[in-house]
């Protein structure tokens, strides 16, 4: 909202620079966002917070400026509200609200024979300097008194009505009105009209109907000043995409005490900008409000706030405010709260109005006694270690919306698009949906960072995914790793590229296992690019392979992507960071080596589970230590090496031991899976 | 080969020889199973019966001498440190190890301003991203058809009426305060979600951090204290702090903090849009209408809660000057942090 510094002095003499009054009312919670001086004056661009209607006008800023500087509004301006010149003077008019729920008061002002023009150079100045295009003098008028008083008025041109029955009702079903912007309207039964016997004049507190418009013909005015239901108002606004000046203040609450004084305001404007006559005054409902009593103890004040404020000081900058103060008892004030103050409800309400004028700045800084409590392992905790052990296997975090475009999970091989979750208004294609899944948003940050001319991107996330359930949203924590590239180190025979495979992958999870204390993990193979992983042999998520389809739709060449997601919760549930020490083995292991191919279609996996049973209760762990295809091994076959270490906890074992169950474990393995031995290393 | 051209060929090995394992190579060499030495041993017996004896000392003797080169080579290998080991390492070539990755700027603002407060004695609380309307707004003490909801334009979900994504962190008081009684500290961070046009300062998803403290006796002295600990923590000791009084349904008296512009010390600059000073979060004593809702007695307890956008403090503390970079997962910018 905008208000002059010359505007304001017209209602009290302020002694402060624009530039230290900015500042005052920005410190009081009027902020001040921007201050430009405009032909003379000084334009102030203000912040209103919802909660505060009666700040919309020239009036409630100057109101403030009284209790921040500790001047008093002049009285001329002021006299205005007693309605002491209120010459009523019944008109033939007559007014039928509908429900008075939608409408505590409506008043008609009729005015006579007035010459429609051009309004004086001195309106249009200050109306053009807060923003206001100039139209005529009779809704200049209007326009003017909005500004300063804040309250929205109406004019209409009286002998367009058909009637002189002016009707505040809603609208029925499908009813159109052109409204003052040229634009059909159509409406329903939850916008409030304002209408004749006839015909529509006006969305009521929103904008008036092109038929009844001042022109410069019209002779004879009908001035509307009124009180609609703000709910109502705000929701015809929403309703119609239709926001206005006066929709703005309705839906915040108007003064109802100020609406006939504004009438009569924009009345002598008129008056004078036109030479025309008043003709006669109409109002139906209630221009009282009875006031709300609330009690403030003083001591609350100060032990909420923090402070020692006396209650001298206390009263004194309540009354500065324009609220009537009575002191109750020693430590008991008692405020009256004015009609323009419907936001003061709760003695919190005026503690916080002392505190804005004692200065925020004032108070002083504590700190509170927190009261420890006992430490538990937090997720946030968990997930934050997670992290950086990622972070430490060289992968970078992303972060990516939570909202995607279903074109997305399309290419990334998500088609069973039931149980999406849809997003009622999006703004954009690109917010259509919550994701199911993690990984698409991985590939396309690949993608994008491969467009980068990145050789090799890591990356991971952890983040929510959602799932429709009935009359409710499952929300998942998932974690998800995708890998592409060339690992590249360097060892001392240089630099060593290797393309990164599903292993570099599994060797990611299975350090993040480890360092979890998580014991049980397995990983199986049902199909040729997809590996599933299981935790304590519950499903925890999958390893993949992109297939070449769903590179090509991310335009993804020459490479190979893995990745991976993960359930946290899973791993939550499976996280065992209790540690338990486990004795240094007191005797020396003899270490066997195996070098042997095996046929590419064979799992490891059975190999080492036969080697194991076979080995004990001597074997104490086999490990792959070596494998290798190339010059050597003929194609279809891998060659490996296979570390036996053999150790018992009571004793040290002598070779004569070891050798039988090892050579047993050789022929176990040429003979069960058919291995050709290439050599037995003894070490 | 004779005796005197071994000897020079075993002083040959060990002149140049940098490390343990060439050392232990000579020594295979030599004195292995399959060594110089066993077949020269080995190949005694077939020489005439006279030259046996002489030929067996001048392997014996040459046998021991090489013994001893090699304990003293061993020796001074032992004493030279290992980087001259390998005489021809330049150490300004790259360093070999694993490199490390990074974690996401937001990711590091959340756990620096967690641990702040954790050390202050705040529990990290998290709470779902899709909440009821009552949690987001009718328990916050948000009326349902009030402009005051201008402020928080929220996502709503299709056949799903009363569920929404959350605009703010602030449902999680309500989440914590129905089923939890004070002393509370808590702090939240998350994702939010707002249907705001994209630009340079406004996305429709971002971080926030909520952070609430409730117990008898909490005081806006304590909001100032505790926010002031926080702000010079986070940005520096020397920063200055603006408390201006504002307006959020669920906080009375509201409060949003300033602080003094990082860039140009309060002077004005175009960051702080000449104002000399940041907004960088909103506060206030909790609403007693939210300990209504929450089903708290009425006049117990007392409570502060405020809540920041993390990009924004991240924005501020990195220099970044679009919002957007955050969520692009640019490498090049990732690698930054």
């Amino acid at each position: 909202m905008k208000v002059t510094y010359n505007w304001l002095k017209d209602f009290l003499n302020i002694n402060l620079a624009p530039k230290a009054l900015s500042e005052k009312l920005t410190l009081a919670g009027l902020e001040v966002v921007s201050l430009a001086e405009i032909q003379g004056d000084f334009v102030f661009e203000i912040e209103i917070t919802s909660n505060r209607p009666d700040w919309l006008s020239v009036l409630g800023v100057a109101r403030e400026v009284a209790a921040i500087t500790g001047l008093k509004l002049k009285t001329n301006k002021m006299n205005l509200f007693d309605g002491g010149n209120l010459k009523r003077k019944d008109s033939s008019l007559k007014i039928k609200i509908e429900d008075k729920k939608d409408c505590l008061l409506y008043t008609a002002r009729i005015i006579k024979n007035v010459k429609v023009g051009s309004s004086p150079e001195w309106l249009k100045k200050r109306l053009e300097s807060i923003g206001c295009r100039s139209v005529n003098n009779v809704v200049d008028a209007t326009n003017y008194v909005l500004f300063e008083l804040g309250q929205p008025l109406h004019a209409f041109d009286l002998d367009k009505l058909s009637s002189n029955e002016i009707r505040v009702r809603r609208a029925k079903t499908d009813e159109k009105i052109i409204t003052l912007d040229g634009v059909t309207r159509l409406l329903s039964p939850e916008i409030l009209v304002i209408a004749d016997e006839h015909r529509l004049l006006a969305v009521a507190g929103i904008m008036g109907g092109k038929e009844t418009e001042v022109t410069l013909k019209t002779r004879n005015i009908l001035l509307e000043s009124a009180v609609f239901n703000p709910a109502l108002i705000r929701r015809a606004k929403q309703k119609l995409g239709l926001p206005s000046e006066s929709a703005y203040r309705f839906e915040r609450g108007v003064d109802l005490e100020a609406v006939k004084s504004a009438s009569l305001a924009a009345q002598e404007l008129i008056l004078k900008s036109t030479s025309g006559e008043p003709s006669g005054f109409s109002s139906l409902g209630s221009s009282k409000l009875i006031p709300l009593t609330i009690n403030l103890d003083v001591n609350y004040l100060n032990k909420l706030l923090g402070t020692a404020i006396p209650m001298p000081k206390v009263r004194q900058i309540l009354n500065s405010l324009g609220l009537p103060v009575k002191t109750k008892t020693k430590n008991i004030l008692t405020v009256k709260t004015p009609s323009f103050r419907q936001d003061l409800k709760l003695p919190v309400d005026l503690v916080e109005e002392v505190a804005r004028i004692y200065g925020y700045d004032k108070i002083p800084k504590t700190l509170p006694a927190v009261k420890p409590r006992r430490k538990v392992l937090d997720k946030q905790e968990i997930i934050s270690g997670i992290k950086n052990i990622l972070s430490g296997l060289g992968l970078s975090e992303v972060i990516t919306y939570s909202l995607v475009d279903r074109q997305l999970l399309h290419k990334s091989g998500i088609d069973t698009l039931t149980g999406l979750i849809e997003i009622l208004n999006p703004l954009s294609k690109e917010q259509e949906v919550l994701r199911p899944a993690l990984y698409p948003s991985l590939i396309r940050v690949l993608a994008y960072n491969l467009n980068q001319q990145q050789e090799r991107v890591g990356i991971f996330e952890m983040a929510n995914v959602f799932s429709g359930q009935i009359n409710t949203v499952r929300e998942d924590s998932l974690l998800s790793v995708a890998l592409c590239g060339n690992q590249a180190f360097f060892t001392r025979q240089g630099l060593v590229r290797d393309e990164i495979t599903l292993l570099h992958l599994k060797g990611i999870l299975e350090s993040l296992f480890n360092r979890l204390g998580i014991k049980d993990f397995d990983f199986s193979r049902p199909q040729d690019n997809r590996i599933n992983i299981a935790v304590n042999q519950q499903p925890a998520g999958f390893m993949l392979n992109l297939s070449p389809q769903i590179l090509e739709a991310f335009d993804i060449k020459n490479q190979r992507v893995v990745l991976a997601q993960v359930n946290l919760e899973m791993l939550l549930g499976s996280i065992s960071l209790g540690k338990k020490f486990l004795d240094i083995p007191k005797y020396p292991s003899i270490t066997r080596d195996i070098s042997l191919v095996i046929n590419e279609d064979l799992p490891v996996q059975e190999l080492l589970a036969a080697i194991k049973v076979k080995g004990a209760p001597l074997l104490d762990q086999v490990k792959i230590v070596d494998y290798y295809q190339g010059k050597q091994i003929p194609a279809g076959f891998k060659g490996l090496t296979i570390s036996c270490v053999y150790r018992l906890n009571n004793r040290t074992l002598t070779e004569e031991e070891v050798s039988p169950v090892h050579h047993d474990i050789c022929s176990l393995l040429e003979e069960r899976f058919g291995v050709k031995l290439r050599k037995a290393s003894e070490d | 080969m004779d005796i005197n051209s071994i000897q020079a060929q075993i002083e040959d090995d060990l002149a140049n020889l940098v490390s343990a394992q060439a050392l232990e190579e000579v020594r295979v060499k030599y004195l292995g199973r399959k060594g110089l030495f066993a077949e020269l041993t080995s190949s005694i017996p077939g020489l005439p019966v006279e030259q046996r004896g002489v030929f067996g000392k001048e392997v014996n003797a040459l046998k021991n001498k090489l013994l001893k080169l090699l304990e003293e080579k061993e020796k001074t290998l032992k004493t030279q440190s290992n980087v001259l080991q390998e005489s021809n390492l330049d150490i300004g070539m790259p360093g070999i190890a694993q490199k490390l990755g990074h974690l996401h700027p937001i990711t590091q603002v959340i756990d620096e301003i967690c641990a702040i407060f954790n050390r202050m004695g705040f529990f990290v609380v998290q709470g779902p991203e899709v909440e009821t309307e009552y949690n987001n707004f009718t328990g916050l003490n948000i009326p349902l058809e009030h402009p005051s909801r201008d402020a928080f334009d929220t996502f709503y979900l299709k056949e799903y009426s009363k569920l929404l994504l959350r605009s703010h962190t602030s449902p999680v008081q309500v989440r914590v305060m129905k089923t939890q009684k004070p002393p509370l500290a808590i702090i939240v961070p998350g994702r939010v979600y707002r249907p705001d046009a994209v630009d340079a300062s406004h996305l429709f998803m971002f971080h926030q951090i909520e952070g609430f403290l409730v117990d008898e006796n909490i005081r806006f002295s304590d909001l100032k204290g505790v926010l002031e600990l926080f702000a010079q923590s986070v940005f520096g000791p020397d920063i200055k702090m603006r408390f201006r009084p504002h307006f959020f349904p669920f906080t009375e008296p509201s409060v949003e903090v300033d602080i003094s512009c990082i860039i140009c010390k309060g002077k004005g600059c175009s960051v702080c849009g000449r104002k000399g000073w940041l907004e960088i979060l909103g506060a206030g004593m909790i609403h007693p209408n939210v300990f209504k809702q929450v089903g708290y007695a009425a006049n117990k307890y007392t409570g502060f809660a405020f809540g920041m956008g993390i990009e924004r403090i991240a924005m501020l503390k990195y220099g970044i000057n679009d919002i957007r970079l955050f969520f692009e997962n640019d490498l090049r910018f990732l690698k930054q942090f």
